[in-house]
């Protein structure tokens, strides 16, 4: 349940480490609650300092803090609900970065990530990951 | 269908029932009812709580129709073949009775006689051939001292 001010974890390494969402992107609804595999508008508020070499490479994607980014949360503390019945709950709130064309700014995942991801449609993501639950 | 097993006191899940908790270390706990889950937030040990197989199982309750695991150790020794003696070899020599390894002594014996015998005959007659060669030797090197002497 993602809602606006909601922080998250970045897991991937983009650069940035925290974000708070603005915005929640659902197809009919625009506000509301966000939950796994939902895209987010958000903003960096912390990021990771940046080196000169990469703030001069033209191919490094350059996330600095006060960005505002799409995301997409891959975990939620709040419960979410298998179709098998099974009941799943992680420890944080965490997202990985997206650009306007659905995908990954980072290229890799440090963490778990929750399986529902691939049932939305966001098998790349998942295949990342070190370990989907 | 997997009968999952609570992380906390030992009961059994079956599907569709309780929780499933990630922690931020990515490991996963089961529980199978909420007083499961509270007692673990609030970070019990198990071992303490008298209704959960792990204190059970330390307290050795319930265990009399288990029969103890004590089976009595005992090494069993295997014959090895070795570098220069394999197994048939070994056998083969333990197996000889004492007559037969007296046979095989003397005529080791007799054997090492023999050759020893040969050696020495063979060394007397190369002795007398030896010296021969020398002579000849000796009256070069005359020679040579009787030029250079002059």
């Amino acid at each position: 349940m993602i809602g606006l001010k909601s922080t998250l974890n970045v897991i991937d390494n983009s650069g940035a480490l925290l974000i708070e969402c603005v915005n929640v992107l659902k197809q009919k609804v625009n506000n509301g609650w966000g939950g796994v595999g939902d895209e987010i508008v958000c903003v960096v508020k912390r990021a990771r300092p940046l080196s000169a070499a990469v703030a001069n490479s033209a191919t490094a994607v350059k996330v600095r803090k006060g960005d505002v980014r799409r995301a997409l949360i891959v975990r939620t503390k709040k419960i979410v609900r298998r179709p098998d019945g099974r009941l799943i709950r992680f420890d944080d709130n965490a997202a990985v970065l997206l650009n306007n064309k659905k995908e990954m700014l980072g290229t890799r995942i440090g963490g778990i990530v929750s399986a529902d991801l691939r049932m939305k449609g966001w098998g790349k993501v998942v295949s990342l990951a070190p370990k989907a639950v | 269908m997997k009968v999952e097993i609570d992380s906390f006191s030992g009961f059994r899940i079956y599907p569709s029932k309780g929780r499933l908790f990630v922690r931020g270390d990515s490991k996963v706990f089961r529980f199978s009812t909420s007083k499961n889950e509270s007692l673990f937030l609030q970070r019990k040990n198990p071992r303490k709580i008298a209704w959960t197989q792990a204190y059970r199982r330390m307290h050795k309750k319930g265990i009399t129709e288990e029969v103890a695991k004590k089976r009595s150790r005992k090494t069993v020794k295997h014959q090895r073949g070795i570098v220069g003696a394999d197994l048939a070899a070994i056998a083969a020599r333990r197996n000889q009775s004492t007559q037969e390894r007296l046979s095989a002594r003397t005529a080791a014996i007799q054997k090492a006689k023999a050759d020893k015998k040969a050696k020495e005959d063979k060394k007397e007659k190369t002795k007398p051939q030896r010296t021969a060669p020398s002579a000849p030797k000796v009256s070069k090197a005359q020679m040579k001292g009787s030029k250079g002497g002059r």
